[in-house]
C-alpha cells in the first residue's frame, strides 16, 4: 500500500516537474491577480478585512486552475483505466490527495510574500497567520481532490468542477477569510483553525470511504 | 394510505393553530406568525436532505440491488429539500424585511441557508452533466453525501461562531423550545404535519418516477 502511494505520488510529481502545467497556471494567474489588486489599490493600504478577503480570493481561484489537473489528466490520456488496474483505489486517492495538499502549499508560499510585498501588508502575528494559511489550504485541498476524480468523471472539465466545489469549499474559505483576518490585526486564530482542521478530517474521512465508489468503474 | 389521511388531519389543524389559537409574540406581533411556517420549512429542507443523504448511502452500499428505487428517492428527496429550502429562505425574507428593515442581511443563517442551495443547484448541475452515462447514479450519490458531510457546519456550526440577529427560540444552546405553552403546541403541530407533507410528496413523487422508469422499459404497452 504504502509503495503504491510512494510510486503513484512520484509519478504526479515527475509528470508535473517535466510538464509544470498546475504550478506553472497557477502562478501565472496569482501572480496576474495581485498585481491587478495591488494597481487598483493604487497603494492605498487596505483594511484586515479586505486585505484577508482579497488574499483567499487570489488563492482559491488559483488553485482551482490546478487542483483538478490531478484526475482530469489521468482521463484525457486515457492513463486513468491502467492505473485502476495496478494500484487499489485507497492509494490513488492518498497519493492524489498529497499531491493537492503539496501542490497548494506551494501556490500558498508563493502567493504570502507576494501579497505582502505589493499590497503592503503588516501581519501583526506571521505564526498565527502561517497557522490559518495552512490549514485552510488543508480544508480547501482535502475537499476538491474527491470533487475533482468526481468531475474528471463527468467529462466536462472546468466550469463544472468550479460550480461543485464552491459551494463545499465556501465554509473553509469563509472561517480562513476570519482567521487571517484576526492574524494580521494580531489576535487569536485557535478557533478557526480548529474549524478547519475538524472540516479537513471529516472531509478526508468520507472521501476515503467515497472514493471507491467514484474510481472503480462497474 | 395512512399517511394521507394523516395529512388531511395535521395540515389543517397547523393552519387553525397558527392563525386563530396561537397569540402573537410580545413586540413582533401578527408577523410572529410566520414562525409556525418558516420554521417547519426550513426543518423539512434539512430533513430532506438527510433522507436524500441516507438514501444516497445506501445506494451506494446496495452491491445486490436489493433496493431497486433507491436512487429516483434521493434525487426527489433533494428536490423537495430544494423547493422547501427556497421557501424557507423566501418566508425568512419576508419576515427579515418587516423586523430588520431589509430582505437580506447576511445573516449567518440566511448565508448557511444560501450556501445549501449552492450544494444542491451544483448536485443538479452535476446530475445534468452526467445524463446519459452509466455512472449517473454513483457520482450524484457520491456529491450528495460530501454535501451531506458538509450541511452540519453550515447549518449548525457557522451560526454559533459568528453573532447572529437571528431569533434563537427553537434553536438554541440550550436545545429547548423557548415559547409560551400555546405558540410551542402550534409549532409542534405545524413540525409534524409538514414532515407528513413531506413523505406524502416524496412517496407521490416516488410513485411518478417508478411509472416513468417502466414507461421507458416497454414504451409500447
Amino acid at each position: 500500500m504504502l509503495d503504491a502511494i510512494a510510486g503513484n505520488l512520484l509519478k504526479d510529481f515527475r509528470i508535473e516537474f517535466r510538464r509544470r502545467f498546475a504550478l506553472n497556471i497557477a502562478l501565472s494567474f496569482a501572480a496576474i491577480t495581485t498585481l491587478a489588486v495591488s494597481l487598483t489599490a493604487g497603494g492605498v493600504r487596505l483594511a484586515a478585512q479586505t486585505q484577508a478577503m482579497l488574499f483567499w480570493i487570489i488563492l482559491f481561484f488559483s488553485a482551482m486552475n490546478g487542483l483538478a489537473h490531478v484526475f482530469t489528466r489521468e482521463e484525457e490520456e486515457g492513463t486513468a483505466l491502467f492505473l485502476r488496474v495496478t494500484s487499489p483505489a485507497a492509494a490513488v486517492y492518498t497519493a492524489k490527495l498529497l499531491f493537492n495538499i503539496a501542490v497548494i502549499f506551494i501556490i500558498a508560499a508563493v502567493i504570502s510574500p507576494l501579497y505582502a510585498f505589493f499590497l503592503n501588508v503588516e501581519v501583526a502575528s506571521p505564526s498565527a497567520f502561517a497557522a490559518a494559511t495552512c490549514a485552510g489550504c488543508l480544508a480547501i485541498a482535502s475537499s476538491t481532490t474527491v470533487l475533482a476524480a468526481i468531475v474528471a468523471k463527468a467529462g466536462s472539465r472546468g466550469s463544472l468542477f468550479t460550480i461543485i466545489s464552491f459551494p463545499v469549499v465556501l465554509p473553509p474559505l469563509w472561517i480562513a477569510i476570519g482567521a487571517t483576518r484576526a492574524a494580521i490585526a494580531g489576535n487569536t486564530v485557535a478557533e478557526g483553525v480548529v474549524f478547519l482542521l475538524a472540516f479537513s478530517g471529516a472531509l478526508i474521512a468520507v472521501s476515503y470511504m467515497l472514493f471507491g465508489h467514484i474510481w472503480i468503474e462497474e | 394510505m395512512a399517511i394521507t389521511r394523516l395529512v388531511y388531519i395535521f395540515m389543517p389543524a397547523a393552519v387553525i393553530l397558527a392563525f386563530c389559537y396561537a397569540p402573537t409574540a410580545a413586540l413582533l406581533g401578527e408577523t410572529s406568525r410566520l414562525l409556525y411556517f418558516h420554521v417547519p420549512l426550513a426543518w423539512v429542507s434539512v430533513l430532506a436532505f438527510a433522507v436524500s443523504g441516507i438514501a444516497a448511502i445506501v445506494f451506494l452500499a446496495d452491491k445486490r440491488g436489493r433496493f431497486p428505487g433507491i436512487e429516483d428517492s434521493f434525487h426527489n428527496s433533494a428536490s423537495l429539500g430544494t423547493l422547501t429550502a427556497l421557501l424557507a429562505t423566501a418566508s425568512g425574507s419576508v419576515w427579515a424585511k418587516l423586523m430588520w428593515g431589509s430582505y437580506w442581511n447576511w445573516d449567518p443563517r440566511q448565508t448557511s441557508i444560501i450556501i445549501l442551495l449552492l450544494i444542491y443547484s451544483a448536485y443538479f448541475s452535476l446530475r445534468s452533466a452526467l445524463a446519459g452515462k452509466p455512472a449517473r447514479g454513483r457520482l450524484s450519490a457520491a456529491y450528495l453525501v460530501i454535501a451531506m458531510t458538509v450541511m452540519p457546519f453550515f447549518v449548525f456550526v457557522v451560526p454559533r461562531v459568528f453573532l447572529s440577529l437571528h431569533p434563537d427560540p427553537v434553536i438554541n444552546p440550550d436545545m429547548k423550545i423557548h415559547l409560551e405553552t400555546e405558540m410551542r403546541l402550534a409549532l409542534i403541530v405545524s413540525l409534524v404535519a409538514f414532515s407528513l407533507l413531506y413523505f406524502y410528496l416524496l412517496e407521490l413523487l416516488n410513485r411518478l418516477s417508478r411509472i416513468r422508469n417502466a414507461a421507458e422499459v416497454s414504451p409500447h404497452e
